[in-house]
């Protein structure tokens, strides 16, 4: 266990603003958090938040939305939003999408509203494209900020990211040898979701200096979905003995790009986002998401893969059994469990996380 | 006072079931009681009066089902697996195991040599539960063991389309009121209970034989429905209730 104290959203908000920053809220999943920083806007990302009460939300919505979309939508009308100056929403999915066109057509909000269309296959025409998108959205940020970042400081704030990318790297294949929770570990991969890039660097750095050459011996398990909540089911992975040893998450490894190679910073920025691993909300096939995921436990030595549904989400829906049966030719067992980010989870649940890292065990001590 | 190498404790949702093993895993006594909300305190009452027929001093406790948390064991184990392993050991078999308990259901793949491959098991839902059954037994006021006499003997079916048990309730109601025979309903709502555990078992890929376990195992009426459904008779162990307490109590015996 490490003590590292990671300031809460609301103390990144408030030191923000007192530096004179604008705070941009911005729903999930891709978005280029170096466009936003060169304007000197404080991205925090909005995944929910878990346990809202989304009573208000769901006179607007239908009743099978997912939990994301309605504890967002729930977050802005409880006045969650109100510190912010900008809201950004990318069209993930449909239903990000629809809480793009509520906020467009009905609620009118005070703030400056960004979307942002993303493509979907790795290619160079899409490249071309979100780089495209990105200028627009230079331009209505400019025309907000009354700023103009030139290119230098657009790829110096680009650098920064690709740097953070590496070293958050570098802290997943450190994870056996930190001594950390799945818990302690998530809560620090997902601070980036709102820490100024200086300040994750030094905890991620901080944390880094722990690792030790001692690794868990523990029953490692690769996690896949949308977010990690709720983060119960982490510290029931831990109580079996087992540890998340890499994750295919939107909120976490979907988003840690490579390095762009153009020159040009918003095909540079483009190239990242287009590039990132295979991801359901951009359609990317059974096989190349199959071969991502049997990668991960290749590289971790992890024994399964747990996949987190968030209910109703629906492009993740799709792969579920198509996944489960290409794993298993492979010899990788793996379970569905579905989530609500706002309930506790079922004590069926957990007794599923628990028979499932029970049946691994038991097949790695017959091994 | 013969010597109890290791027990195995189930607390269930809705039963208690105890039961304790000798080395070579003979079973030397089984107890089966309504759960009650305090289960530490019963089971401990429990283990007391056993100490006056067996020796438990040294016998290993292995916990296992939903109250599992509240008591003190050696090791906790999930249903799936203590079931799993009751079932194997008991008809020396792999195939496809289900369990339905009064809250659970449970399907279980289990190869040649016992390990569990795969398994499948509801959530937050009574849908093919023992409870699915049971809500109609309390509203109609006829016991669940009379529900399935009478199932079993029915000459006609209604159809109950709802595998939910709130919504089976109230087509059951509506059937009822219409004039139906109550027999006719009641066969019905078997039947839909049944169509809901199927289509779990085809979900996870059937592979013979089909093995029951736990108390909706004693229902005659689901056990002959799920021949029909599955074309397949299945294997019934004398009492299956206990099934996951004897395999609880097995796997105290391994290292
Ligand atoms: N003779 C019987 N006929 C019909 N149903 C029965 C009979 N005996 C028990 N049951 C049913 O079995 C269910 C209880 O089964 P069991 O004892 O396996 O449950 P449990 O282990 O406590 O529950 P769970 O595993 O869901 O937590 C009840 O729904 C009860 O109505
Ligand atoms: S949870 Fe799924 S459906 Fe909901 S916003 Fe995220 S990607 Fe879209
Ligand atoms: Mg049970």
């Amino acid at each position: 266990m490490l003590h590292i104290k990671i300031p809460t959203r609301r103390e990144v908000i408030e030191k923000a603003k007192a530096e004179g920053k604008k705070i941009a809220a911005v729903y999930p999943i891709h978005y280029p958090r170096e466009l936003f920083r060169a304007f000197n806007i404080q991205p925090i990302e909005v995944w929910g938040p878990p346990k809202t009460d989304t009573k208000k939300a769901n006179a607007h919505l239908q009743s099978y939305i997912c939990s994301v979309v309605q504890s967002g939508l729930a977050f802005y009308l409880e006045g969650g939003i109100n510190v912010a100056d900008i809201i950004v929403v990318p069209h993930s999915c449909d239903s990000l999408q629809g809480l793009g066109s509520i906020y467009k057509d009905f609620i009118k909000p005070k703030q400056e509203l960004i979307t942002i269309y993303l493509p979907r296959e790795k290619n160079r025409e899409n490249v071309e494209f979100l780089s495209k998108e990105l200028k627009r959205i230079y331009k209505q940020l400019a025309e907000f900020t009354h700023f103009e970042p030139d290119r230098e400081k657009l790829l110096e704030e680009i650098k920064k990211e690709e740097e953070i990318d590496v070293l958050v790297a570098k802290f997943y294949k450190s994870r056996e040898n930190l001594p950390l929770s799945s818990r302690e570990f998530y809560t620090i991969l997902r601070a980036r979701e709102y820490l100024p890039v200086e300040l994750f660097k030094n905890i991620l750095n901080y944390a880094l200096l722990h690792s030790s050459s001692g690794k868990l011996k523990k029953t490692g398990i690769v996690i896949s979905g949308l977010l990690p909540e709720p983060m119960e089911i982490l510290d029931v992975i831990d109580e079996m003995d087992g540890f998340v040893a890499l994750d295919d998450m939107a909120c976490c490894m979907r988003r840690v790009y490579g390095e762009g190679s153009a020159d040009d910073p918003f095909e540079r920025m483009a190239e990242r986002i287009v590039n990132s691993t295979p991801d359901p909300t951009k359609g990317s096939s059974v096989d190349e998401r199959a071969d991502f995921l049997k990668s991960l436990i290749d590289i971790s030595g992890a024994k399964g893969v747990v996949f987190y549904n968030v209910k109703f989400c629906e492009p993740e829906y799709f792969y579920h059994p198509l996944l489960k049966d290409k794993l298993n030719e492979s010899g990788i067992k793996s379970i569905v469990i579905e989530t609500d980010i706002n309930e506790p989870i079922s004590q069926q649940t957990i007794t599923r996380i628990k028979a499932f890292i029970e049946m691994l065990k038991e097949e790695s001590r017959w091994a | 006072m013969e010597t109890v190498k290791s027990i195995g404790i189930d607390a269930g949702s809705t039963t208690l079931k105890i039961v304790g093993v000798n080395e070579e895993g003979k079973i030397l006594f089984t107890i089966v009681e309504d759960a009650d909300p305090k289960v530490e305190e019963q089971t401990e009452s429990i283990l007391n009066k056993l100490k006056e027929n067996y020796d438990i001093e040294s016998s290993k406790i292995v916990a296992t089902g939903y109250g599992s948390n509240l008591i003190k064991a050696d090791k906790k184990i999930t249903e799936i697996t203590c079931h799993a392993k009751g079932i194997y050991e008991h008809f020396k078999s792999g195939g496809t195991a289900v369990d339905i308990g009064g809250q659970d259901n449970k399907v279980i793949l289990i190869s040649k040599g016992g390990k569990v491959i795969d398994f499948i098991m509801n959530d937050k839902c009574a849908s093919g539960t023992g409870r699915f059954l049971e809500n109609t037994a309390w509203r109609l006021k006829i016991p669940t063991e009379k529900m399935a006499e009478l199932a079993l003997n029915s000459d006609g079916e209604v159809k109950i389309s709802s595998t939910c048990a709130v919504f089976a309730e109230s087509e059951v109601i509506s059937h009822l009121s219409r004039g139906e025979k109550l027999e006719h309903v009641i066969k019905g709502l078997h039947r839909a209970m049944v169509k809901r555990i199927t289509s779990m078992i085809y979900a996870i890929g059937f592979n013979p034989p089909l093995m029951l376990s736990g108390g909706v195992a004693k229902n005659k009426a689901v056990v002959k429905m799920l021949e029909e459904e599955l074309g397949e008779k299945p294997l019934i162990p004398e009492n299956p209730q206990i099934m996951g307490a004897f395999g609880a109590a097995l796997l105290g015996l391994s290292k």
